[in-house]
């Protein structure tokens, strides 16, 4: 992949190295974008989450190794009319993660559109492309199958394919994992992810509650990521 | 006397519905399953009795949760509606005043202070009501809305309804020992959960306690006013509302009362006047949608279908009334009337179909009115109030975020410099281009005046203003602070969002200059200047400002903090805003992204001028408008042709200037004949 650094944007303060990553979260709607986030970002589930409008913002501190960078995350409306509102947004951002939901094959085929907004505005070599399959929890539902869907990423150029569930929280720190470890940040390093502060990631829902104020919610621990945990694809 | 009405409906009509009179109604209307009684509407009457939640075997398994009852039923699920006999329960089986006011509970808040005070002889204590559940039969079935307004029992069986009479007399707290009381308590008297991300249950309780007195006494004021003008005070016959005055948008800026929402807003946004004109449009769509469900290929036809279906569960998951409990085998009332609501309207005007966000505005409509009532004015909302901002290419959302941004540029210099920082604090000429974040091909952008540059490239912090107005605040702010807007925004205008979205901006400015907010900054901006530091730091400004606009709104729990601290100030120079000048300020911005929108775009962007070339059932909703003055003007403006021209040049003489605010150009022509128009047709309407 392409290391260069330009998109993120870099600011030197009292020594220290602040890497901001844009990443964006698409997808048609209901496919999980959403509680995608809120897992990652707290630890839960909740069965419904409301529609997302517009777009939101959360940002996240993670330190690893010795470097600190900060996730922003765009959370997007899935439904096709916003798109006209996001691609501002996807140029800017390092990362794309495009979900499906694999009992939805409708959301599965709109995969391609998205990705192709990503490359139009990004070009496909400075973006890390992810696509993620969720809910994978309703193995009985599924319409889209693994393989399916490691073929499309291959196809459409994605580094990072995953299968997660949200609701039971299968993948997803594995997800942000790979995606930090792709990061021209780590590209030298990606073997240690050290944690060196304690933080949001073990909190409960109520503790999360009123700290939205993502700052306040501490410092994700991605090396704690459940080692049971498989990625589905190396791609 | 409501007793006698539900139980007539509960023996009664088992559909749930009225079959209206056969000459124009093809087919049965249901009502919204959780309107209150008092949102009967004449031609409604027998309808309004027959509310499909009492016909509906809700607690099916009534006699398996039973034995459970005293501890505790299901996880989520509430038992408070069992009733200590089957005649309160009929005497309950409406949204009443009490209900919508969670009067129990609130009573009980108050005297809390007294801890020990006794029960009330009229006051049944929660638990000798779980004991006394196996009273109920399937005919007792009491009101999904009970789940929340357990302790209603209280004083039900004597109650008038009465206000004034109700938050007189104390009614005993009970020890709050009872799990399941703990759970009623857990919701607002709609039904919304009281825990947010970002408000606790114990802050919500603590401000309820205040907010419900003020209640009351507005409420009290109403009854005075409306008897003045001999008008109804009875909740559930409540049509009429005394002629606008300065004194009525007085009375409802501070808040209508809960139970007359419904129908205030109907009757405001002159909802009537459309349903009378289309009487039947409603139930011919619902036929229409009952033969849809019947075509195998519906879903490619109708791709709005599906759309809609992944909405309704995502509308508001924490609202009782459109949650799923698991023990019930079908979907709650509330969803199916979201669904039809939400798919006859996709089918009236294909112009938007279906867009999200219409899902709350729906969804809170619904809470308040019954779905016929509902659907007009969701219309109205998506013609009159936001034209064009539902539409396929959502134009009309950035013609609303170009004006807010004109009105933030004008009225909240110091906000602006974080929106759009000058070029004297960023000399950096491609610094700037990021900040702007265009969101339109950037090779027009050196052709334009940069004064305007932020009406075609957005700055960032309006993707989230744009929920703003997408969902009328529905989501963004709590709900009684909602609630309080769209008080307004029925009586005044669409002007009331911009208003209120500069109130919130300015509200925030405190917590975005002081930084408070930073943690994130503060950790590396180790020396002093802080704002310094941030404004030289433009990408920071903007994930900042980002952040706030999106978080701080939902931490305005007290409706007056907007109202009394910002939107009541004489001084605060927003206030000044009208509707003749947002009219003019959307017509200007509209006009001048025509002018630099890409052509291939431009074809596909409807103006708010456009909006009136929809369908024709547009048309004629567009007609029949005039209150705010502003579709009449679209109307009377494609018959103008000159004018406009006239006004288009206008606008470009001036367009190297920028937008005016009315201070300076009140002796434009083409302005003053616009407002002289507005002036004839209010006091027509008047």
């Amino acid at each position: 992949m392409s290391t260069a650094p330009s998109a993120s944007q870099q600011t030197k303060k009292s020594g220290k190295t602040l890497s901001k990553y844009k990443i964006v979260f698409l997808g048609e709607q209901g496919v999980g974008k959403t509680s995608l986030i809120t897992r990652f970002m707290y630890d839960t589930f909740d069965d419904h989450y409301q529609a997302t409008i517009g777009i939101d913002f959360l940002s996240k501190t993670m330190y690893l190794d010795d470097k600190t960078i900060r996730l922003q995350l765009w959370d997007t409306a899935g439904q096709e009319r916003f798109r006209s509102l996001i691609p501002s947004y996807i140029r800017d951002s390092r990362v794309a993660i495009v979900v499906y939901d694999i009992t939805k094959k409708k959301s599965f085929d709109f995969i391609d559109k998205w990705i192709e907004d990503v490359k139009n505005e990004r070009g496909e070599e400075n973006v890390i492309l992810c696509i993620v399959g969720n809910k994978n929890d309703l193995t009985d539902e599924r319409q889209v199958t693994i393989e399916e869907g490691q073929e499309k990423a291959k196809k459409l150029g994605a580094k990072i394919f995953m299968e997660t569930s949200t609701k039971a929280g299968y993948n997803v720190k594995n997800l942000f994992k790979k995606i930090a470890k792709s990061l021209p940040e780590f590209q030298d390093s990606n073997s240690n992810i050290i944690n060196e502060t304690t933080g949001a990631a073990s909190k409960t829902n109520n503790n999360a509650a009123g700290s939205n104020d993502t700052s306040k919610a501490g410092v994700i621990d991605i090396s704690t990521a459940d080692q049971q945990e498989q990625s589905t694809c190396q791609c | 006397m409501q007793k006698e009405q539900s139980r007539i409906s509960y023996n009664g009509i088992q559909n749930g519905g009225l079959v209206k009179p056969p000459v124009f109604i093809p087919r049965v209307i249901p009502r919204s399953p959780s309107v209150p009684s008092l949102q009967n509407d004449r031609s409604f009457n027998a309808l309004n009795a027959s509310d499909p939640m009492l016909n509906r075997p809700l607690f099916e398994d009534s006699t398996k949760l039973t034995p459970s009852n005293k501890t505790r039923l299901e996880p989520d699920f509430n038992p408070s509606p069992v009733q200590g006999s089957p005649s309160t329960i009929g005497g309950n089986s409406n949204l009443s005043v009490i209900d919508m006011y969670g009067d129990d509970t609130e009573s009980q808040m108050a005297s809390e202070e007294s801890d020990d005070s006794p029960r009330t002889n009229s006051y049944t204590p929660i638990n000798e009501i779980s004991d006394n559940s196996n009273i109920i039969d399937d005919k007792n079935i009491p009101q999904l809305m009970h789940r929340l307004s357990l302790s209603d029992t209280t004083n039900k069986t004597n109650n008038e309804d009465n206000d004034d009479e109700y938050h007189k007399q104390p009614i005993p707290k009970s020890p709050r020992v009872n799990i399941s009381s703990k759970d009623a308590e857990n919701f607002d008297r709609y039904g919304f959960k009281k825990q947010t991300t970002y408000i606790t249950e114990q802050e919500y309780d603590v401000w309820w306690k205040e907010y419900y007195q003020y209640c009351n006494r507005r409420k009290n004021k109403w009854i005075q006013l409306m008897e003045k003008y001999d008008l109804s005070t009875k909740d559930e016959s409540i049509r009429r509302f005394p002629p606008k005055s300065e004194k009525l948008k007085r009375y409802v800026r501070k808040g209508i009362p809960a139970e007359w929402r419904g129908n205030a807003w109907w009757y405001f946004a002159n909802g009537q006047q459309l349903l009378d004109e289309n009487p039947s449009t409603y139930p011919q769509l619902l036929s229409k949608i009952d033969h849809i469900e019947t075509l195998p290929d519906k879903e490619t036809k109708y791709p709005d279908l599906e759309i809609i279906e992944r909405d309704l569960n995502r509308t508001f998951p924490d609202n009782i009334h459109f949650q799923r409990e698991s023990f019930q085998n079908t979907e709650p009332e509330m969803i199916k009337s979201l669904r039809r609501v939400l798919v006859a309207f996709s089918l009236y005007n294909t112009k938007i179909g279906y867009c999200q966000s219409m899902n709350f505005l729906a969804g809170l409509l619904l809470l308040f009115l019954d779905e016929e009532k509902s659907f007009w004015m969701l219309v109205l909302l998506t013609s009159k109030y936001l034209p064009g901002v539902h539409n396929v290419n959502l134009e009309g959302v950035n013609i609303d975020q170009g004006v807010l941004m004109l009105c933030v540029q004008e009225y909240l210099p110091a906000i602006w410099e974080y929106v759009v920082p000058s070029e004297k604090s960023n000399t950096n000429k491609t610094n700037l281009n990021k900040l702007m974040n265009s969101r339109f091909t950037p090779n027009h952008s050196h052709n334009k005046d940069p004064k305007n540059e932020f009406l075609f490239k957005l700055p960032p912090v309006t993707l989230c203003t744009a929920s703003w107005f997408m969902s009328c605040f529905v989501g963004v702010l709590p709900i009684e602070v909602t609630l309080r807007i769209w008080d307004c925004l029925f009586y005044e205008g669409s002007h009331f969002l911009f208003k209120v979205s500069l109130g919130i901006l300015k509200l925030s400015e405190g917590e975005l200059l002081k930084g408070k907010h930073s943690n994130s900054l503060t950790h590396y901006t180790l020396n002093g200047n802080q704002n310094k530091e941030r404004l030289n730091n433009p990408e920071e400004n903007e994930m900042e400002l980002f952040q706030i606009v999106q978080s701080f709104p939902k931490k305005i729990l007290n409706p007056n903090d907007i109202f009394e601290k910002i939107i009541f100030k004489k001084r605060i120079t927003f206030n000044n805003l009208d509707q003749d000048e947002i009219d003019r300020c959307r017509k200007y911005v509209t006009e001048q992204r025509q002018k630099h929108i890409p052509l291939s775009d431009n074809k596909k962007s409807l103006s708010h001028t456009n909006i009136n070339d929809n369908s024709n059932s547009e048309r004629s909703v567009s007609s029949q408008i005039g209150e705010s003055g502003y579709k009449s003007l679209n109307v009377q403006k494609s018959k103008t042709m000159k004018q406009e021209h006239k006004s288009d040049e206008q606008l470009s003489g001036s367009q190297s200037e920028g937008y005016g605010f009315k201070r300076s150009i009140t002796s434009v022509n083409w302005n003053s004949g616009l407002k002289q128009r507005v002036r004839q047709i209010r006091s027509k309407k008047d």
